[in-house]
């Protein structure tokens, strides 16, 4: 029980770091992007990428598996990331934008995920990997519950990040303006913000941060081209359990999803456990659509 | 050359099956404008629908009722009707997109189910022995192959003449109104949810029943026949085709899948093997780039949308292809 | 197709005619031998190499002078891993090329839709080296099969019950079983536990996995909560080692039983050797023995490298025993091939070994009208009235230093001696 939650606690905190970028992307850019958790996969593998390229050691840190490499890789990650998510809204989301029904920049965004997942398979191949090949082992923090440094510093991380982001959408006049957007676009337009740097900054936003989470999975599980491809339905659920658009609510959402398949597997059949996830949806979407938080207008 | 023939019959039976499932979709994305992300679910469920209701009684499982393989069909697309059914009425009344979130669920979970739920579907082995309607009666398989094929091909058939006459009907028009604008359309005292609700139903049918031809025709059913990147597959001749016109999807079904097939082995031949296991990267590559281009370039596809019902509605769509302002 | 055929055979019974040696003639007709293999998809990983074993073989019967008279052709296709790829490819090289001996697939899921929709309605012989599922044996007592399939694979059923001895013998009272959720994890984790009750134990917990997830933290969690002394492992290298690194960072006991899929230096490079010097697996055959060297010594001439993947030996020998049935059958057709195909394998006749060598020799016992018994690169063949064969298995260990060991071996004898008492 206790393990359960724990384990919960810190799938659900990455999740959460991918479900931010997630909801901020239905919320401002109104559609839902399926090629969002493919976002994680890229940043994940463009940071082993810098690792092996350069061959940077893996000196830890105390107990940790890894060291300020992965630390400098993960910022080379972000950036790449930033700059995927540009190129691909440049050529396929801006174009598309406007022109035709927001279904359609759905369904583009399904094609794009088939896309990165099988130019990662192309590039890193298909195999399980990991940022260090070093085994960590768990202690035992109390009875019945036995915990990783990784996780720990993991959960920190992601906790630290998400209250970031969120000092960021209420402090800076960039973050005021994004939330302009995602409540009422065309309120803001006459205020004078400007659509395209919104937008601009809510890939920049949403793509550092699903490059960290992808890393940060990559450290406390392991790298496949399908890790992305596994998440998404966690995330969706996690934005729109948290109601779509809200930040908070999406941190809170994913800690729950997390928490949710966690305990699930007490219940039912491991076997299942990527299914919870949906149920959790479809409950949600039947009983309380607009989620647990109050989402923005674009949301609704 | 009969070797030939007899192989054409056998890729025929298979692409006419796929022609009915992108035909089932065609209804959802085409005409009614709903986003299927998991189209595989409906055919899978529609498959194993079928093998449980036609499949020989085993004591390690639920099903085997034996059925008339006619029953089965129908049960299996009913199944499959039903799940539509289910998913619709959780997301049609909220953003359109929840619909495409909500079938990539359902496509998860149906592996999942597929996969684990030993007693029904036979898990991982999955159900084997499931006979072939009519086999005895034929003198030998390819005598069989080709009446399948005919079967088939009637039964496809009939789903485009439904379908064409649905969507010309003043329900269709409705339907294309909906997709354009369904605030209109709800202004002229249509109810939109309840019509789409109807299009996704029958549409995640006929995925249904082209997964219990599937089963009729191999006579075997596990998980592994319903891989996720199925579903890219079957969007790919869709919108390559041209969604919103039942011979572009007929037509999409013969290039994207010829072309794979053969792709398949061209690809054996020429690659060398150190190098083949990057291979199945890049040719789900070359389906997504399909897919982005052809929305990008060519949104009508091969053919495209078959032309209007009144001159006004094509002045109409004119204008939405040139909008001035956005 | 009946006409191709016809010709090959008039071709070849002209050239006889005229006396050509054996070398000079093989070059002017063609027997197509099939293969559909996962040269790309999940299984590309271990699928060209299992393709190259079978060319090898189709090589070695082309030095030895070919097949029938004719040049032994070797036709591979790629079933992606998708069973309507498989089933189209089977189809084409049924159809198209004329291919009366069909070798594969690798996923059972692939092998039973081409069994059930090409090569047995089409009476072609169908001989699979990797497909492990109970079903194709369930399907064969049915009769479904109609004798057309065969695999070289033992199946894993006698492998559960060595497991379960061995556990026994090493006084794991209480053995947790992780397995893949797939035909070849369900059935060799049930064997597992069938052999454990059958000896008066019980094991602790079944806890299956599906294949690919990043992580199995929730599985070995549920395993750990039944307080096991020991865990039996039923998986492939990359999934299994993620499942045993979190087995053993969570505290698992490191008393492991592992099976035959996990022997990958893969899988002992990904966990780390020093955690596991106290498991033992098991694998099948590849037993010392003159047969099994001379399949090793010709692959590592060609490859450069020992035949270490999963699957070499067995397609291997699966395509030797469709190229000496068809040469013993005196011509090339799918029934003819299904029915030699138990007489090449049983005992009795000339002893022949992989290899161009022994291939020549099965072929001038046979052009004189004797009896061959072909042992392959496995070992001895038995063949029994579904197409499975039993085989003898090797128990395994890992060094220090990472090093692949082998501790121990079951002879067939043995084997079946366990299986026998299991029975009663």
């Amino acid at each position: 029980m206790l393990q359960a939650i724990a384990d919960g606690l810190l799938t659900g905190a990455i999740i959460a770091l991918g479900a931010i970028g997630l909801t901020l992307t239905m919320g401002i850019l109104r559609f839902a992007n399926f090629a969002h958790a493919e976002m994680m996969t890229w940043g994940a593998y463009m940071a082993l990428g810098v690792l092996t390229l350069f061959g940077l050691p893996t000196a830890p840190f105390g107990p940790l598996t890894f060291g300020w490499p992965l630390l400098v890789a993960t910022l080379v990650a972000a950036g790449l990331t930033v700059a995927l998510a540009l190129l691909i809204d440049r050529l396929v989301f801006r174009p598309l934008r406007g022109r035709v029904g927001h279904l359609t920049l759905v369904f583009a965004s399904f094609g794009v995920a088939l896309l990165v997942r099988n130019v990662v398979l192309l590039m890193f191949g298909g195999r399980a990997t990991y940022y260090s090949n070093e085994l960590q082992m768990s202690v035992e923090v109390m009875d019945g519950l036995r915990v990783m440094p990784d996780q720990i510093f993991v959960f920190c991380f992601a906790l630290v990040l998400a209250g970031a982001v969120y000092l960021f959408l209420q402090k800076t006049p960039l973050g005021l303006a994004m939330r302009a957007v995602s409540e009422n676009p065309s309120l803001a337009g006459v205020c004078g913000i400007r659509l395209g740097k919104v937008v601009m900054w809510t890939w920049i936003v949403g793509g550092s941060l699903a490059a960290v989470a992808g890393v940060l999975y990559g450290v406390t599980v392991q790298l496949r081209p399908e890790i992305g491809f596994h998440l998404l339905l966690p995330l969706f659920a996690a934005a729109i359990l948290g109601g779509v658009g809200n930040v908070v609510g999406a941190v809170i959402g994913g800690l729950l999803i997390g928490l949710i398949e966690s305990l699930s597997v007490l219940v039912i059949p491991s076997g299942y456990k990527l299914a919870i996830p949906f149920l959790v949806l479809l409950v949600v979407l039947f009983v309380r659509p607009s989620g647990l938080f109050r989402g923005t207008s674009g949301g609704r | 050359m009969l070797g030939i023939a007899l192989y054409l019959v056998f890729f025929l039976i298979v692409v006419t099956i796929y022609a009915i499932l992108v035909m089932g979709l065609n209804l959802q994305w085409g005409f009614t404008g709903l986003f299927n992300a998991g189209v595989v679910a409906f055919y899978a469920i529609g498959a194993y629908g079928t093998a449980i209701l036609i499949g020989p009684e085993r004591p390690e499982l639920i099903g085997g009722f034996e059925l008339p393989f006619a029953l089965g069909l129908l049960g299996g697309a009913a199944l499959a009707a039903l799940a539509g059914l289910v998913v619709a009425l959780a997301t049609l009344r909220l953003r359109e997109e929840y619909l495409a979130i909500a079938t990539f669920g359902i496509a998860i979970t149906v592996q999942l189910v597929a996969l684990n739920f030993d007693a029904l579907t036979g898990g991982a082995n999955g159900l084997i022995g499931l006979p072939r309607p009519m086999f005895g009666y034929f003198e030998t398989p390819n005598l069989y192959n080709v009446c399948y094929l005919v079967a088939v091909l009637a039964i496809a058939g009939a789903v485009y003449a439904l379908l064409e006459r649905a969507v010309r009907s003043p329900w269709g028009r409705v339907l294309r109104a909906i997709r354009e604008d369904a605030t209109a359309a709800r202004s002229l005292g249509k109810n939109p949810t309840a019509i789409r609700l109807q299009a996704f139903i029958l549409g995640s049918g006929i995925m249904g029943l082209a997964g219990g031809l599937y089963v009729g025709f191999i006579g075997f059913v596990s998980p592994i026949d319903f891989l996720p990147i199925l579903t890219f597959q079957i969007w790919a001749m869709l919108i390559v085709g041209g969604s919103g016109n039942n011979k572009g999807a007929v037509l999409g079904v013969l290039v994207v899948w010829g072309l794979w097939t053969i792709s398949g082995t061209l690809i054996s031949q020429v690659v060398p093997p150190s190098l083949q296991s990057q291979a199945g990267a890049g040719q789900a590559i070359i389906i997504g780039l399909v897919i982005v281009l052809t929305l990008l370039f060519r949104p009508r596809g091969l053919i495209g949308e078959e032309s209007v019902v009144s001159k006004h509605v094509r002045a109409a769509r004119v204008a939405r292809d040139n909008p001035s302002s956005s | 197709m009946t006409r191709l055929r016809l010709t090959h055979l008039a071709a070849a019974a002209a050239l006889c005619a005229f006396g050509l040696p054996a070398g000079a003639m093989a070059q002017d007709c063609e027997h197509p031998i099939g293969a559909v293999l996962s040269l790309s998809g999940s299984m590309a990983a271990i699928g060209s190499a299992i393709g190259d074993a079978g060319q090898l073989a189709v090589d070695h019967m082309n030095e030895a002078g070919g097949l029938l008279g004719c040049k032994a052709a070797y036709r591979l296709r790629d079933d992606q891993g998708q069973p309507s790829i498989g089933v189209d490819a089977a189809k084409s090289l049924v159809e198209i090329e004329g291919v009366e001996a069909l070798l594969g697939a690798i996923q059972s899921g692939i092998t039973m839709p081409i069994l059930t929709a090409v090569t047995v309605p089409e009476k072609v012989t169908q001989i699979s080296c990797c497909s492990s599922a109970p079903s194709f044996t369930q399907l064969a007592r049915e009769g479904g099969t109609e004798g057309y399939f065969f695999r070289t694979l033992p199946t894993v059923r006698p492998q559960g019950f060595v497991m379960a001895a061995l556990a026994k013998e090493r006084g794991y009272g209480k053995t947790a079983v992780i397995y893949v959720n797939s035909d070849y994890g369900l059935s060799l984790a049930k064997a597992f536990q069938e052999g454990v009750e059958a000896g008066g134990g019980s094991v602790a917990v079944m806890v299956p996995y599906n294949q690919e997830q990043a992580s199995y933290r929730a599985e070995v969690t549920e395993a750990l909560r039944s307080d096991p002394d020991s865990l039996f492992l039923v998986a492939f290298p990359a999934d299994g080692a993620t499942a045993m690194r979190e087995w053993i960072s969570l505290g698992g006991a490191q008393n492991l039983l592992l099976s035959n899929a996990l022997r990958a230096s893969e899988f002992v490079e990904a966990v780390g050797a020093k955690y596991l010097t106290k498991a033992v697996g098991i694998d099948n055959a590849q037993v010392a023995g003159p047969s099994v060297d001379a399949f090793n010594i010709s692959w590592e001439e060609v490859f450069g490298e020992k035949p270490n993947g999963p699957g070499l030996h067995t397609m291997y020998d699966a395509a030797a025993v469709a190229l000496l049935a068809a040469e013993a059958a005196g011509t090339y057709e799918g029934t003819a091939i299904r029915d030699k195909v138990r007489e090449i394998t049983g005992p009795g006749g000339q002893v022949v070994h992989p290899g161009a060598e022994g291939f020549k020799l099965a072929k001038e016992v046979l052009a004189g009208g004797g009896k061959i018994t072909y042992v392959g690169a496995t070992g001895p063949i038995v063949f029994d009235e579904f197409g499975d064969v039993t085989g003898p298995y090797l128990i395994w260990g890992v060094g220090e230093d990472g090093s692949l060991t082998t501790v121990d071996t079951w002879s067939v004898e043995k084997v079946s001696e366990l299986m026998a008492k299991n029975a009663k």
